[in-house]
């Protein structure tokens, strides 16, 4: 399979609106939407988890090509806590619960829009790689934060 | 900007020079990660459950692990 790309960015935003299921790309790939310069295998998702989220999520999953069996199709439906999928055109992390963001609308009214794509705000990325503590958060932290100095700067100029 | 080192942010301006299109070229790529690539799909019912699968099922060298 190859690396997630923006043709497939596009195809998640555009499909998901048409289902008009709410997210947020979260994580390195949400830090990648904004400018932050580095390396990720995988797209992160942060998810609306309301009974009509999942279900029009759902629908954009299969639409997008992605396959599930009875079982897998309810537990996307029932929202769980946390989702790998490598069984459609692409590797999706779906995130219902992140660590360090408390609640969906809090992150939504701070996300930011970039080319049409809704992404966490650096602060919520930064809040939640700092939440999970693993080794390879802690590694990337440091410049994480100056990335953010850096985009918060940049962002007030414009 | 004078507590970002100066490499940093020269990788910083350098990225935002480019196109969206093309940093996310630069940005992701695809590598084979044992265990976590080996099923089509996996859910957890909490992220502690799914740290604490990480913890016990994936190689240290993949840095899933808390600190």
């Amino acid at each position: 399979m190859a690396a997630f790309d923006y043709r497939q960015a596009e195809e998640i935003r555009d499909v998901f609106q048409r289902h008009g299921a709410r997210y947020l790309f979260l994580g390195k790939s949400g830090a990648i939407l904004l400018g932050y310069p580095d390396t990720t295998q995988d797209a992160h998702l942060f998810i609306e988890r309301s009974k009509s989220n999942c279900e029009a999520l759902y629908h954009a999953l299969v639409e997008l090509g992605f396959r599930f069996t009875g079982d897998e199709a309810e537990e996307v439906k029932r929202g769980k806590d946390f989702i790998q999928l490598k069984n459609g055109p692409f590797d999706l992390d779906l995130v219902f619960a992140p660590d360090g963001i408390e609640r969906f609308g809090d992150a939504w009214e701070r996300h930011v829009e970039v080319e049409g794509f809704p992404v966490c705000h650096i602060d919520d990325i930064i809040a939640s790689k700092q939440a999970a503590n693993r080794a390879k958060d802690r590694e990337s932290l440091p410049r994480l934060k100056s990335f953010c100095e850096y985009w918060l700067q940049t962002r007030n100029r414009e | 900007m004078s507590a970002i080192p100066l490499e940093w942010l020269e990788e910083f301006e350098a990225a935002a020079r480019r196109p969206l299109k093309q940093r996310m070229r630069y940005a992701f790529v695809r590598t084979y990660k044992p265990v976590l690539d080996d099923v089509r799909f996996r859910s957890f019912d909490s992220m502690e459950e799914y740290r604490r699968w990480c913890e016990s099922n994936l190689p240290d060298w993949l840095g899933y692990g808390r600190v």
